[in-house]
């Protein structure tokens, strides 16, 4: 059986953030199946695709990251979806947010593209 | 009023220097005319003796000279008595020349006694005697009597014995009368003294009229100017007796509606006034009639001075935040008889502050995505092994991001400094840290930077473990502010010291340095946002007034206390009190 590539869907209203973390995630060896900019689309694109991971900015227009992540671990359907969520506030409250929403991780921006990768790699190791 | 004085002084005065020495002698000339009158028209009266007759006239012409001239010149006054003396002899004269012992005018001499006998003093009673006597006497001693008998010699005597007895009637009757005089005179110069005082209180009381009016138009002025701040008076129980234009601007009401008919906690939200009321334990009930109101003046009933934040009602219902100083008003005697509150629409101000945070949190918010990717595709190109960089490339790119970290680190403290005004900074993860292995990281973390500006850095840390509770990484920034604050202000040559010191209570880092110093009356300002000591930018020192509001502010949120001391041209030190997280823990 030929293994199936650890698949993401990107959302962030900044395209060069976009795609960095796409740069990232191939960099990895992982899958890009949807890069977007707002929450609304990055919804669609996770029912549609059904990745394996989503990465999600936290301030984006129509829905935001957290809005995103309750709407996902709602949908008995696409639930099981890892979510990385991704924000530029630095303060922990919002970190708890976060993790509140239903998040599984939490990265800090500015990231270092480096590290993602490390990150996203040993994601993959362990699946 | 300096008139009415004048009069009173010129009346009384007149009064006791009446009769003048003229009008005393008329008596005297009177009778001598009236004898005149009887020697013409009655023949059987004649002149016996020419000499002595004449001469009368003349002495009696001559006394009335006298008295002419004293009554016009005060000067003499004292010496007045000479006029009755000289009609006494006069008079004797008259009675010698007019038939001697049987001259019809012997009684004339009455007239001088009495006036010799009004003299002040006893005395003049014996000049009385002896002056009639004299005059009795005259016509023996001038020998133009040509049988004298014993009887014409004892005339001599006992008459002037009775006209004695009358002159000392006299004499009293006019100590007495003069005694009066004397106390009426006392009487009409303390009048005098009175109304003179009378006359300066008028003045003193026009004066202090004047004064109380210019200052009542002062006030008037001012309350009326105040239209910015609520200005309102109320008694002890809050009922409103003052309200100013800025209070009707605020609140609504006019004067006439508010005083004395509204109470100053209408116009405030209920909810805060029991909440207040219950942070200050004030039960309702009977012993606090209305907790709200009592919660509100508290402080300002006890004399202290308090001013925060409260929401006001408006009549038409809506809320407005002030800012409320409340003071209690005195009676003359300090009993509390009401308070007074002055009260600023702090909206705007609440507003500006909101959007300032707002401003900065977007403005850092803005900055960090554009520098993510800034330092994102630094990396990826240092990290790009297809097509590795050559060492200038590399060079260049490590300016790049050094730099790019710089502004990330601005944009941090930007929006820290924006999380701690607006109350949104708290420890969220605190724990136990031994600072002593902080301490010495951040000196270690600062020692290239002070090598490379000739700086000598000391570190003293103490064997005995200090520990505190709190945020490393928070904590760890606030030293590192401080020591890289001092390398900064330090010049070439010059000592940083860190020292760190532990007792049962507080542990202390103590930063010092012997640099350029801060000016005395800098001192209040350092920690405010983005202040940057006179000295800094004299001296151009790179900054832009945030690092030490961040680490007053890390301090505060862990409890502690930041001190400054210093001299300029000589060092500042910066000291960092933190509380010890369990005393027990150190020894």
């Amino acid at each position: 059986m030929t293994e199936t590539p650890y698949t993401v869907v990107i959302a962030d209203d900044d395209a060069d953030i976009r795609d960095l973390v796409s740069i990232s995630v191939r960099k990895a060896g992982l899958r890009v199946l949807a890069a977007v900019g707002d929450g609304a689309a990055a919804l669609d694109a996770i029912r549609t695709n059904r990745p394996d991971l989503a990465i999600l900015d936290i301030s984006m227009p129509e829905l935001n990251g957290m809005d995103v992540c309750r709407a996902v671990r709602a949908d008995a359907g696409i639930g099981d979806v890892r979510i990385l969520l991704l924000s530029a506030s630095v303060d922990e409250a919002a970190v708890n947010l976060g993790i509140e929403s239903g998040a599984d991780y939490f990265m800090a921006k500015p990231f270092s593209p480096r590290e993602m990768v490390e990150w996203l790699a040993v994601g993959k190791e362990a699946r | 009023m300096t008139t009415l004085i004048t009069t009173i002084r010129t009346v009384v005065g007149d009064a006791l220097d009446r009769p003048s020495p003229l009008v005393k002698q008329s008596a005297t000339v009177i009778g001598v005319g009236l004898a005149l009158i009887l020697l013409v028209a009655v023949p059987e009266l004649t002149v016996t003796h020419g000499p002595s007759f004449w001469s009368s006239l003349v002495v009696i012409a001559l006394a009335t000279a006298l008295a002419a001239l004293m009554g016009r010149d005060r000067s003499f006054a004292k010496y007045v008595m000479i006029i009755p003396a000289i009609d006494v002899i006069g008079l004797g004269l008259f009675r010698a020349g007019t038939g001697g012992p049987s001259s019809l005018f012997a009684s004339l001499i009455i007239l001088p006694v009495v006036w010799l006998a009004s003299g002040d003093g006893r005395r003049f009673i014996a000049y009385a005697i002896a002056g009639t006597s004299l005059s009795l006497v005259m016509p023996q001693l001038l020998g133009i009597v040509p049988n004298v008998s014993a009887i014409d010699w004892l005339r001599g005597l006992f008459t002037p014995v009775v006209f004695g007895l009358a002159a000392a009637i006299i004499n009293e009757l006019s100590r007495q009368s003069r005694a009066q005089i004397q106390s009426i005179k006392r009487l009409a110069d303390d009048k005098e003294t009175m109304l003179q005082r009378t006359v300066e209180y008028a003045a003193q009381l026009q004066d202090s009229e004047a004064k109380f009016r210019a200052a009542d138009r002062m006030f008037r002025g001012v309350w009326a100017a105040v239209t910015e701040q609520s200005v309102i008076g109320t008694d002890q129980e809050g009922l409103i007796d003052a309200w100013n234009p800025g209070a009707t601007k605020l609140l609504g009401p006019t004067a006439d509606d508010a005083e004395d008919r509204m109470h100053i906690f209408d116009f405030h939200l209920p909810e805060e006034l029991e909440a207040y009321a219950k942070e200050l334990n004030y039960p309702p009930g009977e012993t606090v009639l209305n907790p709200g109101f009592s919660a509100l003046v508290e402080n300002a009933r006890l004399g202290k001075a308090e001013s925060r934040e409260w929401t006001y009602v408006r009549s038409d219902g809506t809320h407005v935040p002030v800012q409320l100083s409340v003071t209690r008003r005195l009676t003359e005697t300090g009993e509390t008889r009401g308070y007074l509150f002055v009260a600023s629409d702090v909206t705007q101000a609440r507003e500006v502050a909101r959007l300032k945070d707002e401003f900065v949190g977007l403005i850092s918010h803005e900055l960090r995505t554009p520098l993510s990717s800034v330092l994102g595709y630094l990396e990826l190109m240092r990290d790009d092994r297809e097509n590795p960089l050559s060492e200038e490339q590399l060079q260049y790119l490590g300016v790049a991001e050094r730099n790019a970290h710089r502004l990330l680190r601005l944009v941090g403290d930007l929006l820290f400094t924006a999380q701690v005004e607006s109350g949104t900074f708290l420890l969220t993860d605190a724990r136990d840290i031994e600072l002593g292995p902080l301490v010495t990281a951040s000196a270690e973390s600062a020692r290239p930077a002070a090598d490379a500006a000739g700086i000598t850095l000391e570190v003293g840390i103490p064997d005995a473990p200090a520990i505190v509770t709190g945020d490393p990484v928070r904590l760890a920034q606030a030293v590192d502010n401080l020591v890289s604050n001092a390398i900064k202000f330090t010049q070439r040559g010059g000592t940083v010291s860190i020292a760190l010191h532990a007792s049962a209570r507080e542990a202390t880092i103590t930063v010092r340095d012997t640099g350029m110093g801060i000016a005395a009356e800098e001192l209040d300002q350092l920690f405010s946002r983005f202040f940057r000591a006179s000295t800094a930018t004299r001296n151009a020192v790179p900054g832009v007034g945030l690092g030490l509001t961040i680490t007053k502010a890390i301090v505060t949120a862990h409890g502690g206390q930041m001190d400054v001391e210093s001299d300029e041209g000589v060092g500042t030190c910066f000291t960092m009190s933190l509380p010890i997280a369990t005393p027990a823990d150190v020894e």
